[in-house]
């Protein structure tokens, strides 16, 4: 948890919402330095502005703002425009009537005043992550899925097959014969395949039907 | 000795004794003197009477007997004999004459033997008490002597009459020799006669003796129990007035014990009542200062929000500071411009603590200050707890005006006012409002205070008043907020606060009901 890669807030958007003018400016600056643009308002009218002309990856809001009330904002942002951004509540009450319906908001973290910039980049980061992290695999996939298209693609459905049925210490419990079951390829084309794999040390006989699948190998390669 | 110890015996005695004996004993001698001279003046008539009636009219009778036998018969007889008068003529003079005797005889026998008058019933217990004895012995021979005459008048009577037969048969000769017996005859009745009426002086004379010793008697007992009435009456009155006299000086006495008591007990009664308003000063002190703390609780919430907001901004800062560091973006200028901030930000947090500290120094001098702007700066301090709880405070100044008195005591008072409105309204959902009006009214500045919590209630409102009275949670209330408020407007102010449930236009447009508080404050001059 110590040290995040805050790089990856880079390329998001985030929306800072707080009355208090002086906080709101300072924070900002901060927020600058790591991330892509920092939407900085202070009435929850000049936010939903923002959220109309631009793309908001992430909002911050107070929660007692002059003479409203950000979970209210919130509520109205979800309930209204069905947008469904990440949330990071601030605020200086720590009154449970809030905090319960913080949670029933399902904001993704509560911060109390004053703020810790560095709580406030690891939630940030925390929140942002998954979203990279589901681009990532996206792009993954896609590389897979172009591979099979120009090789091979009984070999591709095998090693689908090994990576699939591995167990929890990442051994494969399989013959030739349940292989063949389900995927129609020939005994020697599938021995040729368990033979290179062997070589390259990525998939090692241990025992009688049982093959260990070494992830460290991937890497050399 | 014994007259010593009756003495002092009457003198132990209780007072209302005595005095009743006093009367018992004068009324009582009184009684005696009355009872005993109307006795004595009874018995003296009573005695007269007898004297009269049966001696003196019996005496009366018998000599008319005597004179009748004298002039009548006698003399009528001797005028027979010197043939002065006729026959015919004696004779009616003669039975005339018998006629008087026999009815004078009677009547004396009737007053003596008959003895209508004898002695009275309290004359004879008198004569017993005092032992005075009559001479009844003699009682025999006055009816010897009564019947002596009895027989001779009887006799008497015969020969008259036979000497009258004799007469007028003019038988001359024999009746002289008769008539000079019968003046014989008469002789001896007069002697007989005179004999009785000897006795009967003699009666008499015994009785005006027993009279006197009677009169006497009672003279000396009537003297006697006046003296002794008198003396008595004296020595019980001169006992009854030591008395007075001792029971006068025992008052005195009593009095200038009790005198010397009471201003003991008013020199004690001082030294306490000084104490007490020595304690109650000192009461008065730490309710004081516990209403302080009530507020400063408070206070503390306001100085807790007006700092938190600076207080976030500084330690953004600081963060930043730390951030651009790591980055290697910390510029010069960037230095600058967030130092800049950060004084400002914490001369800020200094000024609201100044504020704070203003309002609870105990600043203890008289200044003059413009009321709007000490409600001003009350309402300020007050202003978190306003706007926590959506409370629209409207400031309404009619007349500017300027008192001489104590800033932060008025201050206290009007925040104490406010922060009973704030948690009046605590319950209402919306349209809280609280309305402060500062006007003049009757040569005084007036502070009307209004809200429209829905009023406080009636049967509360006598004592919102008093010490350590509270209709708030314990938690929430000391009760001696608006005790104080009374006590700093009154006494250090000598003004006047007072509550009360009004309609009010809060907000210009609809009347609600709500509670007022209204302080009144002379303009002192410097």
């Amino acid at each position: 948890m110590a040290d995040r890669n805050l790089n990856i807030l880079n390329n998001f958007n985030v929306l800072y919402l707080e009355d208090d003018i002086s906080l709101l400016t300072h924070t900002k600056d901060i927020l600058d330095d790591f991330v892509l643009n920092v939407y900085a308002v202070n009435t929850s009218k000049e936010a939903v502005e923002v959220l109309k002309k631009e793309k908001v990856d992430v909002i911050i809001s107070d929660i007692l703002l002059e003479n409203e009330n950000g979970i209210d904002f919130l509520k109205s942002i979800r309930d209204d425009k069905q947008l469904n951004i990440p949330t990071i509540l601030t605020t200086a009450h720590t009154d449970t009537k809030y905090l319960l319906d913080a949670i029933k908001l399902k904001v993704e973290n509560y911060i109390v005043k004053p703020i810790n910039v560095k709580e406030l980049l690891n939630t940030l980061h925390d929140i942002l992550l998954p979203i990279i992290q589901t681009q990532e695999i996206q792009k993954h996939s896609n590389v897979i899925k172009t591979i099979s298209a120009i090789t091979d693609s009984k070999q591709v459905e095998v090693i689908k097959y090994i990576i699939g049925n591995l167990d929890k210490e990442d051994q494969l419990i399989a013959s030739y014969g349940d292989i063949m079951n389900d995927i129609s390829i020939s005994k020697p084309t599938l021995i040729k395949l368990f033979k290179e794999l062997a070589e390259k040390k990525i998939l090692t006989k241990i025992a009688h039907k049982t093959y260990k699948f070494n992830e460290d190998a991937l890497e050399i390669i | 000795m014994k007259i010593k110890n009756i003495f002092s015996y009457f003198d132990n005695l209780p007072f209302s004794y005595k005095t009743s004996f006093l009367i018992f004993i004068i009324t009582g001698g009184m009684i005696s003197i009355i009872l005993l001279s109307q006795i004595s003046i009874y018995t003296l008539k009573n005695d007269f009477d007898i004297l009269f009636e049966k001696r003196t009219k019996p005496i009366i009778k018998l000599e008319n007997i005597k004179d009748t036998y004298k002039i009548n018969i006698y003399d009528t007889f001797y005028d027979i004999q010197q043939q002065n008068i006729t026959i015919e003529q004696s004779k009616d003079i003669i039975s005339l004459g018998q006629q008087l005797i026999n009815k004078n005889w009677k009547d004396y026998k009737k007053n003596t033997i008959e003895s209508t008058y004898e002695r009275s019933y309290v004359t004879k217990i008198l004569n017993d008490f005092f032992s005075i004895n009559y001479n009844t012995s003699n009682l025999i021979l006055q009816e010897n002597i009564i019947n002596n005459i009895n027989k001779k008048i009887e006799a008497l009577h015969r020969n008259i009459n036979t000497i009258v037969k004799l007469l007028e048969r003019n038988k001359f000769q024999e009746a002289t020799t008769l008539i000079d017996r019968i003046y014989f005859e008469i002789n001896s009745v007069n002697i007989y006669i005179t004999n009785l009426t000897n006795y009967d002086l003699n009666l008499a004379i015994t009785e005006k003796r027993e009279t006197q010793k009677v009169f006497s008697t009672l003279t000396t007992v009537l003297n006697f129990s006046i003296v002794f009435v008198f003396l008595f009456s004296i020595i019980l009155s001169m006992i009854v007035i030591n008395n007075f006299r001792k029971l006068h000086f025992g008052l005195e006495d009593a009095v200038d014990i009790k005198t010397k008591e009471l201003q003991e007990l008013n020199e004690y009664l001082a030294i306490k009542i000084e104490k007490e308003v020595a304690n109650s000063r000192k009461k008065d002190l730490i309710m004081f200062q516990q209403s302080k703390l009530a507020s400063l609780g408070e206070m503390l919430q306001n100085i807790a929000h007006q700092w938190r907001q600076p207080l976030g901004s500084l330690m953004m800062i600081i963060q930043s500071f730390q951030t651009k560091m790591e980055l290697g973006k910390l510029s010069y200028d960037f230095v600058e411009q967030k130092v800049d901030d950060a004084l400002l930000l914490s001369q800020n947090m200094s000024n609201t603590l100044d504020d704070f500290q203003n309002f609870f120094s105990p600043n203890k001098d008289k200044t003059n200050f413009k009321i709007k702007d000490c409600v001003e700066h009350s309402v300020e301090l007050s202003k978190y707890l306003i706007e926590k709880e959506n409370i629209k405070l409207n400031l309404v100044i009619i007349d500017d005006l300027e008192i001489y008195g104590f800033y932060n005591e008025l201050s206290h008072v009007i925040l104490n006012i406010i922060s009973n409105s704030k948690d009046a309204l605590k319950e209402k959902e919306e349209n809280k409002l609280i309305k402060i009006v500062i006007k003049k009214f009757r040569n005084k500045a007036r502070i009307n205070i209004y809200d429209n919590g829905g009023g406080i209630d009636e049967n509360v409102i006598p004592q919102v008043f008093e010490p350590y009275y509270t209709t708030k949670y314990k938690s929430a209330g000391t009760g001696v907020g608006l005790y104080m408020s009374k006590q700093i407007i009154e006494k250090h102010m000598h003004g006047i606060i007072k509550c009360k449930n009004v309609f009010n236009k809060m907000d210009n447009i609809n009347l609600e009901y709500g509670a007022l508080f209204i302080i009144d404050i002379p303009f002192e001059k410097r």
